[in-house]
């Protein structure tokens, strides 16, 4: 990367790597260390899920609509679940709706802690990632001892879930939220504290109220820039109206705001967490009856899954299968703004504001070529290559 | 009045000229059917009167009886929802683009041309964003009347 200033590199990322799901190709055009253009390609891993789900019943779709995700699978699960229930005019008990929510809240936490080892691992700070997976796999154990799995705990099923919260697991949750507490209070002092750290981290691709407003970003990404949107609070579903959350806002908008704006919300899915387990309803697990066959209609179905709003959008002709699932996923909300963002960023600086969004993420290990514009006799970068530059850059300035 | 029903009722008031075929399926939603060239009056109106955000565009097969394609715009404020509904021939699907006045808009009428087939008039030429380099040109899979058949025959990029 000795090339002048005025000269322009294409850095290709992506889209392979074969240990890993959901792949995307980017490609940033630098000058020098500037970034000046940045586009993107998704798709590697579109699976047809939504024309799927048109040739399948309801019950059927609940399955397939939970491997959409290998992180969240509870989300779309519910958004799902709640969609249908609607259409169907059935009530879910409010035991039901509140084991739902003590889910959701379980796998914000795995889902952010396993964001912040990636993310720190992304700015060179290995401890960092080793010590929050070491962590992550208490909520991991508590998911497991409450439904047998770890990744898909497949808890909905259409009117309610599938298993009670027993004595057994509400220890497993209470013991394990207090030691996890513990430690998300020394990661937020480390992410807030640690000189090396916050170079990678404050004022770097800071987005302002505005621009997140303009961008269209979603979940705590843009909460860290003030945009006070939850839809947990601003449409409760299951039993947030009961349980409510409570929103995490910071206003300075940058990697460091992004950051704490995930550690507060996993104190508040702790607290949130606790009073659900203390105040949980008594009663039913299922609705009576949920009927097989749905009469014709269509209904919108909000949520908040760890990276965002996730939309669902399921129409019915009436009969035994949807004749339409759309899914849009807060991903794709926030990939627009890492084009935007990194433009006039370091290429050093690109891994982090790619990891600030935390784009469904078990893609991060990449190919990279490093080529000059318009000419093929390129270099090949690894995903880990770019990882290291943007480390040893910043090692660089330091000294 | 309720949160919620505010909203919408400020929504009303700015749409007001538009409003010549609404329904409200649920409490919270307000759906407006629109001809193609109300969109963009519509949109901007909505977001010059800072409306909500754009939820999601959902494209949509109506069946082949209808002769039509629709195409949904959910904007979202709390948990107030209004669809912007617009209509148009299956056999020359075009809607206007409205990323000049939401940028975000541009990946979800991207999603639109390839999986439906939908024209998005005024949307720069690019390559694909979600389906495979060597799916057929022509073929979308989100028809009704799409056949997984038509995936053998030779694909051109």
């Amino acid at each position: 990367m000795n090339a002048p200033a005025t000269e322009r590199f294409v850095v290709p990322i992506g889209p392979q790597h074969p240990a890993l799901k959901e792949p995307g190709h980017f490609e940033f055009t630098v000058e020098g260390e500037t970034v000046v253009d940045a586009t993107v390609r998704l798709g590697y891993a579109h699976r047809g899920i939504e024309k799927g789900a048109e040739g399948r019943n309801w019950t059927q779709t609940l399955y397939l609509i939970e491997r959409i995700c290998g992180i969240c699978s509870h989300i779309h699960s519910t958004a799902y679940a709640v969609g249908v229930e609607q259409l169907a005019e059935v009530e879910v008990p409010a035991r039901a709706q509140a084991i739902r929510e003590i889910i959701c809240e379980l796998e914000r936490v795995h889902s952010h802690l396993l964001w912040l080892g990636v993310a720190a691992h992304d700015a060179g700070f290995d401890t960092l990632f080793m010590y929050t997976w070491r962590d992550r796999e208490t909520v991991m154990d508590i998911l497991e001892t409450m439904s047998g799995n770890r990744v898909h705990y497949s808890a909905n099923v259409l009117g309610g879930v599938k298993f009670d919260l027993t004595d057994e697991s509400a220890v497993a949750i209470l013991k394990g939220v207090e030691f996890l507490e513990e430690r998300t209070h020394h990661y937020r002092k480390v992410v807030s504290e640690d000189a090396f750290f916050l170079q990678r981290t404050r004022g770097v691709g800071t987005m302002t109220h505005a621009e997140a407003l303009a961008l269209g970003v979603v979940g705590p990404t843009a909460r860290a820039s003030g945009v006070a949107r939850d839809v947990r609070l601003d449409a409760p579903y299951v039993a947030y109206a009961d349980f409510p959350a409570r929103i995490q806002l910071l206003t300075a908008g940058d990697l460091e705001a992004r950051f704490l704006a995930r550690l507060d919300e996993l104190l508040d899915s702790f607290r949130l967490i606790r009073v659900l387990v203390a105040g949980l309803p008594a009663g039913e697990l299922t609705a009576k009856r949920m009927p097989r066959k749905l009469k014709p209609g269509e209904v919108i179905s909000r949520v908040e899954a760890p990276r965002g709003e996730l939309f669902y959008y399921i129409r019915s002709t009436g009969g035994e299968q949807p004749d339409r699932v759309k899914v849009r996923t807060p991903t794709l909300c926030n990939m627009g703004s890492v084009i935007t963002q990194t433009i006039g960023h370091n290429l050093a600086d690109v891994p982090m504001i790619l990891v600030g969004i935390d784009p469904c993420f078990s893609c991060n290990d990449r190919a990279v070529t490093v080529r000059r514009a318009g000419d093929d006799n390129g270099r090949a970068w690894a995903w880990a290559d770019l990882r290291r530059y943007g480390i040893d850059y910043y090692r660089r300035i330091r000294n | 009045m309720n949160q919620t029903q505010s909203y919408l009722a400020r929504a009303e008031a700015l749409l007001e000229p538009w409003l010549a075929k609404t329904e409200r399926p649920t409490d919270n939603r307000l759906d407006i059917w629109l001809s193609p060239d109300d969109l963009l009056p519509v949109v901007a109106t909505l977001v010059a009167g800072e409306w909500g955000y754009l939820a999601a565009i959902t494209g949509l097969d109506p069946g082949l009886a209808t002769g039509q394609l629709h195409v949904l715009y959910h904007f979202a404020e709390g948990a107030a929802v209004v669809t912007l509904r617009v209509a148009t021939p299956r056999d020359a699907a075009a809607v206007p683009t409205i990323r000049p006045l939401i940028p975000l808009a541009a990946m979800y009428e991207q999603e639109l041309i390839e999986v439906l087939g939908v024209a998005v008039i005024g949307a720069p030429e690019r390559g694909r964003l979600f389906l495979a380099d060597d799916w057929p040109v022509g073929v979308y899979p989100l028809r009704k009347d799409f056949q997984p058949e038509q995936l053998d025959k030779e694909s051109v990029p």
